[in-house]
């Protein structure tokens, strides 16, 4: 699984590198994001907090990740992010693929939501 | 004691001559770099970009350009956070103009390379300095106290942020000669050198990178958006 996670980093190692790298912390893309309105504006619905909680935690660990750590992840990039690409960066830093590539990860290690899934 | 003070000209001398240019290269050199490499990342733009022939759009859109320039910015970030919008491009504008504009270093310059950029008189550069710091500190504040952004907050933010305040905190204290002169300018110079050279390499080069991104990569929030020619 490992080796597999580390081909898909590798293939897209810049640009998730990049994005990490640049992001300011700066929370401002929060409001741009209706589940963290709609939520209370519960600070983990953030557009920012979900990417850094995937594909940050994912790139931090080199690939080197458990499946509980991908289950933990599951309820961040399904339940909580629905990708409708509406997130806006000040700095331009394109969310929703990074998200996307999470996701992507997850259902190739086969971490993926079931329809009769509750959270 | 003597010897203190043969270490410390040493110091003084390494950080004022040397590390200047050897950081400044590095500055350059890696934002190069780091362009470049934002370039290889994305793609000249092939697909076709699509304007809107629509007579009743294109005049409401007419329309809409006519509104106020404050109603219209109400509906985007600076409408929702006003403060730190203004806060953050004051703080972003100073960081680059204070060190250009500053009397001291122009002197430097024309004394180092013959030619020399227009200056602030000290007491302007002072109180942008000032300005500077607080709109710094509103940062610290924030992210100390602000749930939302403490959750996201690493260590290493906090020592970007003190990267970025130190050398205009250093500054003004050497400035208004308050604690050890000699020790505040050389810590001055040398924290300025190693902002310079992180810019390109650490978590600075959002600089770079909002540039590239937000005026030549096709996105849905770029500007000019009619005229850029890269994609992802």
């Amino acid at each position: 699984m490992t080796e597999m996670i580390q081909e898909i980093l590798k293939e897209y190692n810049a640009k998730m590198k990049l994005s990490l790298k640049v992001c300011a912390h700066c929370s401002l893309c929060a409001e741009s994001c209706f589940m963290f309105i709609k939520n209370n504006k519960n600070p983990i619905y953030m557009p920012s907090y979900k990417f850094i909680n995937s594909i940050g935690k994912i790139y931090k660990k080199k690939g080197n990740v458990d499946l509980k750590m991908l289950e933990d992840m599951k309820p961040i990039i399904w339940k909580n992010c629905v990708l409708c690409t509406r997130c806006y960066c000040p700095l331009g830093i394109d969310i929703p693929s990074m998200i996307s590539l999470a996701r992507t990860i997850c259902r190739m290690s086969g971490v993926y939501p079931q329809y009769n899934e509750i959270y | 004691m003597e010897h203190i003070n043969s270490i410390y000209v040493l110091v003084y001398n390494l950080v004022r001559g040397p590390l200047v240019w050897i950081s400044s290269i590095i500055f350059i050199v890696g934002t190069i770099y780091q362009i470049w490499q934002m370039l290889l990342l994305t793609k000249i733009n092939t697909r076709p970009i699509i304007k809107v022939f629509d007579k009743q759009y294109n005049e409401t859109h007419e329309k809409n350009k006519e509104e106020s320039c404050f109603s219209s910015l109400k509906r985007t970030i600076c409408g929702i956070h006003p403060i730190m919008i203004v806060v953050t491009t004051l703080f972003h504008i100073l960081l680059i103009i204070i060190p250009l504009t500053l009397l001291a270093h122009n002197i430097l310059l024309e004394n180092a390379v013959g030619f020399s950029l227009f200056s602030f008189s000290e007491k302007i550069s002072d109180i942008l300095t000032v300005l500077f710091l607080v709109s710094s500190f509103f940062f610290f504040i924030r992210r100390i106290f602000l749930k939302r952004v403490r959750i996201i907050s690493t260590f290493y933010d906090y020592f970007i942020w003190f990267l970025a305040t130190a050398p205009f905190l250093t500054g003004f204290l050497a400035y208004h000669h308050i604690f050890n002169y000699r020790i505040i300018i050389t810590l001055h110079i040398f924290l300025g050198e190693l902002m310079l050279v992180a810019i390109p390499f650490t978590k600075f080069s959002h600089m770079i990178f909002f540039f590239v991104f937000r005026f030549i990569v096709v996105n849905e929030y770029s500007f000019r958006k009619h005229q850029v020619i890269r994609t992802w």
